[in-house]
C-alpha cells in the first residue's frame, strides 16, 4: 500500500461529499458517509495505488484555497456553519478569476512574461496578497480573509512539495469553478433584467380581449 | 446578521493575524542572488591528465540489451575519469514497461559495463505519489560538490506533455539514490514540463536545468535550482509553439548560448543568448543548420567555439554530424560527419541490401566488449528499423559533453537499439579542419 498525503485523502472524501446526493440524512449519517468516503479513497487498488492517489494523478495537489473551500462546503453541507451570505462569494469568485486570468494564460507560454515564475521570488507577490486580504477584511469578508490567510500561512510554513506561492493560492479548479459561477450568476443576472413578457402579455391580452369585447 | 461591533472585532482580529503571517512568508522567502555560470578552465588540467596530441577518436555501444527501444541518452563525466551514461528503455517509446537505464564507463579498461535500471515506473510511483503510465528522457549531471543529479519525465495522464520533471541525487557517485522528488514546475496541475539536455551549473553550485514545454504551446525555459534541487526562480527562453529542448553553454559567467530544436515551420535551428547568467534571454532567431525537429546537443570547445552535435538535415535523422559555430553564431562548418546512412538522401533500403550494411555498422560501432552480439542482434532485426522490407538508419538525440581531462564524450541512439558511444580529443577536432 502506497502512503499518501493527508491533503489527497481528503480532496478525494470531500469531493466526493459535495457531489453526491445525501437527501433527508441525518448530521450524523452525514459523518458517517464522510468518514466512509475517507475509508474508500485509502483502499488500495492495482500496485498498492489507492483511488484518492488515482485522483491525485489528474488533480496533483489542490491549492490550499480551494482545500479551505471545500472543508467549509462540508461543514455547511453538514450544518455546522451557515452558508456565506451574499455577496461574499461574488468577491470571491471575482477575486480567484482574476488571479487565474494573470496566472494561467502567461504561465502557458503566452508571451515572455511568465507570471507562474513570480511565485518563486515571493515577495512583490505577497504584498499584493496582503493588500488583497485588506481588501477582503475591509469588505467584511471573512471568508475571503480567512482563505487568503490560510494559504499564506502554509506558504509560511511550507507544507506543499511546492516552492511556488501560486500553488498554495490557485489551482485549475478554484479558477474554472469561479469562472462558472461568475457566468451562471451572469446569466441569472441578465435574465432577471429581461422584460416579463411572460407575465404582461396576458395582462395585455386581456386589455386588447376587453377592449375588443367593448368595441363590439 | 452581525452588527457593526462584531464586524469591528473579527475585522481587529483578521489584522492581528496578517502581521504575523505576511511578515513570518516574507522572511520565510527571501530574494536570492543569482550566480555567474561555472566555467570549467582546461587550461589548469593537471599534468598527469594531459593527454597527447595524437588524435583520438574512439566509439563503442554503452547499452547491452538487443531487443529493446532505446532512447534520449544523457552522459556525465565522474572525477575518476569514468563516464556515466542513462536512457530510457523499453518495448517501444511510451510503454509501460519503460524504465530508465544506465551504465558506467570504466576509464582503466576503457570499456563500457553492463546496463542496469536504474528506476521503473513502480519506483517512481510509489515515491511521488501517483499513478505513472511511462518515463522518460532522463538527464545526468555531476555537480561540482560531486553529487550525482537525475532528472527524468514521468506521465501521469496522457501523453508526453502531460509530463512532470522527477529529480533523485546520489551522494556517492552513482552508487545509491534517494527517492525520487517530484519537481512543481507548472500551476496547470503540474503538467507539461520536460526535461531533456544536460543541466548547467552555476558558480555556488546551483543548478540551472534547461526544460520545455510542449502542451498548449511548445517553449523553453531555465529553471534555477538551489544546491539542494528546490526552485529558485524560472526564467522563459522562449515563447510561442516552435521550439523545444533547449541545449544551454555557458560562454562566460554572465553569457551563455542556447540552441533550440525547432518544432515549427522554418526548419533551422534556433538560437538565443543570455547576458545576466540566464535570467533574461534575447528574442531567439533561425541559425544557419538545418533541424528536422531533433534534439541536438552542444559544448563550448578548447577552440572557443561551440562544438554541436546535431541532424543538419531538413527532414530525418539519418545523419549526425559534429559543426561548428563561431561565439556570434554566424559561421558555421562541418567538424565531421559522426555517422550517416549509406543512402545520402536517407531513403529506405530493402533489407536484403541492409543487413549486410548494418552488421558491418555495427562490427565498426560495438566496440569490443558488444562486438560478440552482432548475431544475436541480426536475428532478431525488428520494426525498430524496418517496416515491410524497407529498413532505415537512425541516428538521433546526441548529449555532448566535455570531460575534465578535456575529451570530449558523444552518446547517442544508434538505430532506436544501442546508445553509442564516441570519444574523441582537442587533437582529432584539429586534424578534422
Amino acid at each position: 500500500m502506497i502512503i499518501l498525503s493527508l491533503q489527497t485523502y481528503l480532496t478525494f472524501s470531500l469531493v466526493l461529499f459535495l457531489l453526491v446526493p445525501l437527501g433527508p440524512l441525518s448530521t450524523s449519517r452525514r459523518i458517517g458517509v464522510l468518514f466512509g468516503l475517507t475509508v474508500l479513497g485509502m483502499l488500495p487498488l492495482v500496485h498498492g495505488m489507492s483511488p484518492a492517489g488515482y485522483v491525485r494523478g489528474v488533480t496533483d495537489d489542490l491549492a490550499c484555497t480551494s482545500m479551505v473551500w471545500l472543508v467549509a462546503a462540508a461543514l455547511m453541507r453538514l450544518g455546522f456553519i451557515a452558508p456565506w451570505a451574499r455577496p461574499q462569494p461574488l468577491q470571491l469568485w471575482i477575486c480567484f478569476a482574476v488571479l487565474g486570468v494573470v496566472l494561467f494564460p502567461a504561465a502557458m507560454g503566452v508571451g515572455m512574461i511568465d507570471t507562474y515564475g513570480w511565485g518563486f521570488t515571493p515577495r512583490p507577490m505577497l504584498i499584493g496578497v496582503a493588500g488583497l486580504t485588506l481588501v477582503m477584511v475591509l469588505l467584511r469578508n471573512a471568508a475571503g480573509a480567512f482563505l487568503l490567510l490560510a494559504a499564506t500561512a502554509a506558504f509560511m510554513l511550507d507544507v506543499k512539495p511546492s516552492d511556488n506561492y501560486w500553488d498554495y493560492l490557485l489551482d485549475p479548479f478554484i479558477f474554472l469553478y469561479s469562472l462558472g459561477a461568475l457566468a451562471v450568476s451572469g446569466i441569472r443576472w441578465v435574465v432577471s433584467r429581461r422584460p416579463h413578457l411572460p407575465e404582461s402579455l396576458p395582462a395585455a391580452h386581456d386589455e386588447l380581449g376587453q377592449s375588443g369585447r367593448t368595441n363590439a | 446578521m452581525a452588527s457593526s461591533k462584531e464586524y469591528r472585532s473579527w475585522q481587529l482580529w483578521a489584522l492581528a493575524l496578517m502581521v504575523p503571517i505576511f511578515s513570518a512568508a516574507w522572511l520565510n522567502h527571501p530574494s536570492y542572488a543569482m550566480a555567474d555560470f561555472a566555467i570549467s578552465d582546461f587550461s589548469v588540467i593537471d599534468e598527469s591528465q594531459q593527454l597527447d596530441d595524437v588524435p583520438l577518436f574512439e566509439q563503442q555501444f554503452a547499452s547491452s540489451d538487443l531487443d529493446e527501444f532505446v532512447h534520449s541518452p544523457s552522459v556525465t563525466a565522474l572525477p575518476d575519469g569514468g563516464l556515466l551514461t542513462v536512457w530510457f528503455a523499453g518495448s517501444r517509446e511510451g510503454a509501460a514497461d519503460v524504465d530508465i537505464r544506465s551504465a558506467r564507463y570504466d576509464a582503466l579498461s576503457g570499456q563500457w559495463g553492463a546496463e542496469t535500471v536504474l528506476v521503473d515506473r513502480e519506483l517512481t510511483r510509489s515515491a511521488v505519489g501517483k499513478p505513472i503510465r511511462k518515463l522518460g528522457n532522463p538527464v545526468v549531471a555531476l555537480a561540482p560538490d560531486q553529487r550525482l543529479w537525475l532528472f527524468y519525465v514521468s506521465v501521469s495522464v496522457g501523453g508526453w506533455a502531460g509530463s512532470a520533471i522527477n529529480v533523485m541525487v546520489s551522494e556517492d557517485l552513482g552508487d545509491n539514490w534517494s527517492r525520487p522528488r517530484q519537481l512543481v514546475t507548472s500551476p496547470f496541475v503540474n503538467i507539461s514540463t520536460l526535461v531533456r539536455t544536460s543541466p548547467v551549473f552555476h558558480a555556488d553550485g546551483s543548478i540551472g536545468l534547461p526544460v520545455y514545454h510542449e502542451f498548449l504551446g511548445k517553449f523553453p525555459e531555465y529553471l534555477y535550482l538551489d544546491t539542494q534541487g528546490r526552485i529558485q526562480d524560472k526564467f522563459r527562453i522562449a515563447d510561442g509553439d516552435n521550439s523545444l529542448q533547449p541545449t544551454v553553454v555557458p560562454i562566460d559567467g554572465k553569457r551563455a548560448v542556447a540552441l533550440l530544436r525547432q518544432a515549427g515551420e522554418n526548419p533551422h535551428v534556433l538560437a538565443t543568448v543570455t547576458e545576466d547568467g540566464g535570467q533574461t534571454w534575447r528574442s531567439e532567431w533561425p541559425v544557419t543548420p538545418w533541424n528536422p525537429n531533433a534534439s541536438l546537443s552542444a559544448v563550448k570547445s578548447h577552440r572557443g567555439t561551440l562544438l554541436v552535435a546535431q541532424n543538419n538535415l531538413v527532414d530525418g535523422r539519418f545523419r549526425l554530424s559534429l559543426d561548428e559555430a563561431n561565439a556570434s553564431l554566424e559561421e558555421w562548418s562541418m567538424i565531421a560527419e559522426i555517422d550517416a546512412s549509406p543512402d545520402r538522401e536517407g531513403d529506405a533500403i530493402p533489407r536484403h541490401l541492409y543487413e549486410p550494411m548494418l552488421a558491418e555498422r555495427f562490427l565498426s560501432s560495438s566496440g569490443g566488449v558488444r562486438r560478440k552480439l552482432v548475431d544475436a542482434y541480426m536475428d532478431g532485426l525488428d520494426r525498430r528499423l524496418c517496416k515491410k522490407d524497407l529498413c532505415d538508419f537512425q541516428y538521433e538525440y546526441p548529449s555532448l559533453i566535455r570531460a575534465g581531462d578535456g575529451r570530449y564524450h558523444l552518446v547517442y541512439v544508434w538505430n532506436n537499439s544501442f546508445i553509442k558511444h564516441v570519444a574523441f580529443n582537442p587533437a582529432w577536432v584539429e586534424a578534422q579542419l
